[in-house]
């Protein structure tokens, strides 16, 4: 299955973001507890973690790259040679992770 | 041009200038090793030292007697209020002191200073959630500056850091958690200067701070329903730019004023009579908080002050007002 990592809409509406740097590449494997990505909001450092293994596939932003609470940040999969979508078609399962704030 | 959150460019601005010019120290209230209440003057402290990034008691009379006494004697001194609420505790060196020294001194002594205000509502109750913009551009002597953009931010601070009198340059809460495009060259955005964010021939919009990012929203909406809005973010409340204002109301003939302040004796209602005189035949309307302190409460938050739709709502009943004199006055 691919599963889609949101920025939390928790975050509130009027709020951007900015991507400091992805903790794990394109293609490597993720178990639970590894840190995916931190990004900055206007006062807080978060750091994603995942809490289900699977692969890291494609990430749809870069450091330094801004984004907003409800964005798709990247796709992961279940296995990890599963097919991707057509890149228009967004996942309907969301992976499930933690953020701690710094 | 780099995207960045708006405390950067705040914090860039400083910098700059602190760089340029010795004489610029800040005071106020967690900027030293905290980094600001808004993380605006984060790395300054490290970067300039203690007796140039001073901490502050909680006693805001004190913070801005300090920069006023300061910039008398020769310094260019940023004071930090957290929330512009509690600036009514400073009004006293403020407006006593500062804004008249210039006038009682025949110009041989002069408070070179900024008063960098928070203003607005984002669910912190009635004491921390004002905004007192027309109290400011009440007091002669003032110079009165509120960006909405992190690029105007950085540009005004500038502006306002090297001003030959007391400047408040009033930003806003919900401007902080805002990514803006900044020039990476430095650029300096001049007092009395409106900016025109969006063109339209019906109405024209007029708003600042924050207030002018949901007017923007306001005039999405109109478009949808075949109004076109041009909108005008003033960014200096003094002075004004009568000029650009006075070029979008000639074209729209109707202008709809729109700020978080209270509506009575506000922004709002000394522009639009200003701008009457000399736009004449111009039909106006304007639109603040309603006539309540604001609640903590996010739903009675959102009641109290103005929205995209009731912006909206008031342009359409400000121009339907317009066509109904006009087909009474036809029917005569």
């Amino acid at each position: 299955m691919i599963r889609k990592l949101v920025i939390p809409e928790e975050l509130g509406e009027s709020i951007e973001v900015r991507l400091l740097d992805w903790l794990r590449a394109e293609g490597e494997a993720v178990k639970v507890g590894d840190a995916l990505l931190e990004f900055e909001t206007d006062k807080a450092i978060v750091l994603v973690t995942a809490m289900q293994p699977g692969s890291l596939r494609r990430c749809f932003f870069g450091p330094g790259d801004w984004m907003k609470p409800g964005d798709v940040a990247a796709w992961l999969s279940d296995q990890p040679d599963e097919p991707l979508l057509a890149s228009h078609e967004a996942p309907d399962d969301t992976l499930m992770v933690a953020f701690d704030a710094t | 041009m780099s995207r960045l959150f708006f405390r950067e460019a705040i914090a860039r601005a400083i910098a700059e200038e602190m760089e340029r010019d010795p004489r610029v120290i800040l005071l106020g209230q967690d900027i030293a090793a905290h980094g600001g209440s808004y993380a605006e003057t984060r790395g300054l402290f490290e970067r300039f030292g203690p007796s140039r990034v001073r901490n502050t008691p909680v006693a805001e009379a004190v913070t801005v007697g300090l920069a006023a006494g300061a910039a008398a004697a020769g310094l260019r001194p940023l004071a930090f209020i957290t929330y512009i609420d509690f600036l009514m505790l400073g009004l006293d060196p403020l407006v006593n002191y500062a804004a008249k020294l210039r006038f009682k001194s025949a110009g041989q002594l002069s408070a070179p200073m900024v008063v960098k205000a928070t203003a607005g509502a984002k669910g912190q109750g009635p004491t921390h959630a004002q905004s007192l913009d027309s109290w400011l551009m009440n007091v002669p002597g003032l110079t009165v500056l509120a960006p909405s953009t992190a690029g105007d931010a950085y540009g005004l601070l500038k502006t306002a850091m090297r001003a030959p009198g007391p400047v408040v340059f009033i930003d806003h809460k919900r401007l902080f958690p805002l990514g803006g495009v900044v020039p990476d060259a430095e650029e300096l955005i001049p007092v009395g200067s409106a900016a025109v964010r969006r063109e339209g021939r019906h109405v024209t919009l007029v708003a600042h701070s924050y207030m002018s990012l949901v007017s923007l929203e306001a005039a999405k909406q109109l478009a949808a329903a075949g109004i076109e809005a041009d909108v005008i973010d003033l960014r200096s409340l003094w002075p004004i730019d009568w000029g650009t204002l006075a070029n979008s109301a000639r074209g729209t003939g109707h202008a709809l004023f729109i700020e978080e302040g209270q509506e009575v004796c506000g922004v709002g209602a000394e522009l639009a009579f200003g701008l009457q005189e000399r736009v004449p035949g111009l039909r106006v309307a304007r639109l603040g908080t309603r006539r309540t302190p604001v609640s903590a409460s996010p739903v009675l938050e959102a009641y109290a002050i103005p929205s995209a739709q009731r912006i909206a709502q008031s342009a359409l009943q400000l121009l339907a007002r317009n066509r109904s004199v006009e087909t009474a006055q036809g029917s005569l």
